[in-house]
């Protein structure tokens, strides 16, 4: 391994131009952080992987955790026995762990915990956009909002002293601009103590049966408060400029808006004031409002902000008046951008619309994400669709499988949230008296399939679970699911090696799939076309819930560690007849029409050999191994 | 920086990179900030990657001695490094006439137009090339334009495209930071085994741009 990770380097006072989610791992390293658990979401999954990468030449306790329910509540035992904690996930993963977040605040922490939950706003990469902000009023969380990198390293910081000081967790909830950011990063030291590791019996204060609990609720109220106070007196609050027109601003907006008032050149004339955590401090937002009369306010997704200063100049007889989604200055829905925020700042400023020249432009074709060439999936669903048909219903999962969705596959007929499949597909069967097959992967079955799957058992649900096992979690970078084998490297499980592995991972998803009473379960290599098929007919005409595993590997990873590259293909152009179905049914991105006429890009091309399995032509054959590419 | 070609900013240099994935955008970008970082410079950047993968859209924007803000408004950007000719239209908001572009002509053909052929959602066909080149044109008088896949092959590898175009925007003299400074930096953060083929690459992406602006100069 080729030295330490930068951002382990120790050299306080120097900089690091650093993404947000690495400025939050520097922030855990400075405040001594010792014990990390995590799952991987966009836009968190840089945390996560940057402590995989350091855990242990930092002598941390690290672990992908089965899911965000289990991260947290791992996390927070480590809290228990005095050690600081952190974990991460995106904000889907809070909500999926909110059962144990919503009663940690009234137990309370020993060592400082964080956890890390990044939002999505715009829904680039989720089906949701929540304002996980709103956790400081619904269960208490001091929430840090950072604005830069350099920020998320301050906050996290100071958030395990805060967290430790108060006995609460600590929310740290960066949106995918700060993770995926990059910006200026001063080093602080790391320091040489760490918190000692001691678990000393108390239920009365780690046990919230009722009478305790009650208790808690009343010592809950005063530790709140006790946030509140250190956060009046923190840094994250500067005010900047000066003027009676003031703008105060969460987030990423903070930076835009910091950027436009210098671009516009209105430095001098307004005051701005960033809000880095919540609960705001009155004593903030009194003294702001005692310098301004006219107030913009700039905070993505909920009008959280917008609502405190309102309200505080409402209950304190300050006649402010106060813009932003009220007023219609901003939306509601969506992440903001430099060019919205430019307009609301204009238009606040009583400053003209900006005149923008307009080009005309032809319409660009769009790039969508779309399954990889030779990802094993493709292969599945285009078994699945032979046998099952286009009738039968097809409940999808997270994870790449749900580029099933649309043509040519029509693999996604309805979706939700992790583990939904199994559990929807039940409930759709069991109206509809149709069988109904349910796409999950992997990582995604052990994350929450599993209990939906002895929903289904218990129901006796005429459903086939497909589980797509390509042994890693694929979609947000790689990284190690149960399936994975620990022993050997992920990649070097091949196809034609074993489809039952006896010395892989210590998981075998047909045992734990035998061990809730299913006895129909089939295990598969997508790619054998006979065994497959015979499989899944027989899973068709089944009774009550089978399975069937679909075993290889994420077709990416693998090629990184492939000892011998397959031979790649080609169209014999005077084969072709050009009837279109290999681009119609398989939707590879290597197969290309130019002019009317089928090609298959080699630089592309993994040589799965699907399409010339389906050519009826025969004219799609490999061609010799050239030179490596 | 006083060539006029620069002028009409408030603070620092906000350069936009667009291409493809699989193009080295995403590296690129960093090398960028690194060498500002290692000479001294503020530098913030943005990257939007999201669900994109290979031969998904990439945007990553790199801002030297500014302010915080990762990402760049419309009409703002002082420069475009564009990889690919669609990428580099959809970008086209963030042109002004100050803007300096260097544009690679080479498309890279959306696998999505084979697919709207056949279930007839379209012509299949990639925009007219000369068609994007001239809405770019219409943006900005200073757009150098190249064949940098091609000036990548003869360098020895289309995968060296990012330091064509690294070349071309570093041999503008327009930064603060020169070819020579960027490439002894570079060179040891690139791999070992693709270190002439990147010194190449590099160096004609850097004589285009010399020749570019001695051109410019000229007339």
């Amino acid at each position: 391994m080729a030295g330490k990770h930068e951002i382990l380097q120790d050299r306080p006072g120097g900089h690091l131009c650093t993404l947000g989610n690495l400025a939050i791992v520097r922030g855990a390293l400075e405040a001594g952080v010792q014990f990390f658990s995590c799952y991987p979401g966009t836009p968190s999954s840089e945390v996560g992987d940057t402590f995989a990468r350091i855990a242990e030449d930092a002598d941390i306790w690290f672990e992908y955790s089965i899911n965000e329910k289990v991260a947290i509540e791992v996390a927070f035992g480590a809290s228990l026995t005095g050690v600081r904690s952190m974990c991460s996930m995106k904000h889907l993963g809070l909500s999926y762990a909110s059962d144990p977040a919503s009663t940690m605040p009234y137990v309370g922490v020993e060592g400082g915990m964080v956890i890390v939950s990044a939002g999505d706003p715009s829904l680039i990469t989720s089906p949701n956009e929540q304002d996980q902000r709103h956790f400081s009023r619904f269960l208490y969380y001091p929430v840090f909002d950072p604005a830069t990198p350099e920020d998320a390293r301050l906050m996290t910081r100071y958030a395990f002293e805060l967290s430790e000081k108060t006995r609460l967790p600590v929310l740290m909830r960066p949106t995918t601009r700060v993770c995926h950011s990059g910006g200026m990063v001063e080093l602080g030291a790391l320091p040489a103590k760490r918190n000692e590791v001691r678990f000393v019996k108390d239920p009365t204060r780690y046990v919230p049966i009722p009478t305790n609990a009650k208790r808690m609720r009343m010592e809950l109220s005063d530790r709140f408060r006790r946030a509140e106070e250190m956060l009046a007196s923190s840094p994250f609050f500067p005010r900047t400029g000066g003027g009676r027109r003031g703008i105060i601003a969460s987030g990423i907006g903070y930076a835009y808006v910091s950027q436009v008032i210098e671009d516009l050149g209105l430095s001098e004339q307004m005051t701005l004031q960033q809000v880095g955590a919540y609960p705001i401090p009155e004593s903030v937002l009194l003294s702001f409002l005692d310098e301004v009369d006219r107030v913009l306010v700039v905070e993505e997704l909920t009008p959280l902000v917008e609502e405190c200063v309102s309200l505080a100049a409402f209950r304190n007889q300050r006649s402010v008046e106060v813009f932003g989604k009220h007023s219609g200055h901003f939306p509601i829905e969506n992440e903001y951008s430099p060019d919205l925020v430019e307009d609301a700042v204009r238009r606040f400023a009583g400053l003209g619309a900006r005149s923008v020249p307009s080009v005309d432009v032809p319409a660009l074709p769009a790039r969508p994400p779309v399954l990889c060439p030779g990802c094993p999936h493709r292969t599945s669903f285009q078994r699945v669709r032979e046998v099952f048909g286009k009738k039968t219903v097809y409940c999808n999962d997270i994870g790449c499988y749900t580029l099933g969705y649309g043509e040519p596959f029509q693999a996604c007929d309805v979706l939700l949230c992790m583990g939904s499949s199994i559990s929807q597909a039940s409930g759709i069967a069991r109206t509809t008296g149709q069988r109904t097959v349910a796409y999950i992967g992997d990582s995604t079955f052990f994350h929450s399939g599993l209990p939906a799957l002895a929903n289904a058992v218990q129901a006796h649900d005429d459903i086939t679970v497909v589980i797509l096992d390509n042994y890693i979690t694929a979609m947000t970078g790689f990284q190690p699911s149960v399936t994975t084998d620990r022993c050997h490297p992920v990649a070097s499980v091949r196809k034609e090696d074993e489809v039952h592995r006896e010395n892989g991972s210590p998981f075998s998803i047909e045992d734990a799939v035998r061990g809730l009473g299913i006895t129909d379960v089939f295990s598969i290599d997508p790619f054998e076309e006979g065994t497959a098929r015979e499989a899944l007919k027989a899973a068709k005409t089944g009774r009550g819930v089978n399975v069937v595993v679909c075993h290889s590997p994420c077709v990416v990873n693998d090629r990184r560690s492939r000892k011998e590259q397959r031979p790649v293909f080609a169209i014999d152009q005077d084969a072709c007849n050009a009837c279109s179905l290999c681009v119609r049914q398989l939707g590879c991105p290597a197969i290309f029409v130019v002019d009317g006429e089928y090609v298959i890009d080699q630089d592309l091309c993994d040589g799965c050999e699907l399409c010339a399995d389906l050519c009826t032509r025969d004219a799609i054959r490999p061609v010799a191994a050239e030179v490596a590419k | 920086m006083t060539s006029a070609e620069g002028a009409g900013r408030s603070s620092g240099r906000r350069i936009l990179i667009v291409g493809t994935g699989g193009q080295g955008v995403l590296t690129a970008a960093r090398l960028l900030c690194d060498v500002f970082v290692d000479r001294g410079h503020h530098v913030v950047s943005g990257q939007l990657h999201g669900m994109a993968q290979r031969g998904g859209s990439v945007q990553s924007s790199v801002i030297v001695d500014g302010g915080i803000s990762p990402r760049i408004g419309r009409g703002r950007a002082d420069f475009v490094v564009g990889f690919e000719p669609v990428e580099t239209v959809r970008a086209l908001s963030f042109l002004s006439e100050q803007t300096v572009v260097y544009l690679n002509v080479a498309p890279v053909i959306p696998f999505v137009l084979g697919q709207q052929y056949v279930l007839k959602e379209g012509d299949g066909r990639y925009p007219d090339v000369e068609k994007l080149l001239s809405c770019v044109r219409e943006s900005t008088p200073h757009v150098h334009t190249l064949d940098a896949t091609e000036q990548a092959k003869a360098s020895g590898s289309t995968k060296a495209l990012n330091m064509v175009m690294l070349g071309c925007l570093l041999g503008s003299e327009l930064l603060p930071v020169s070819a020579e400074q960027f490439w002894s930096f570079g060179e040891a953060r690139l791999p070992p085994a693709l270190r002439k083929v990147n010194h190449a690459a590099f160096y004609r992406g850097v004589e285009h741009s010399r020749s570019f602006h001695a051109g410019v100069v000229a007339s």
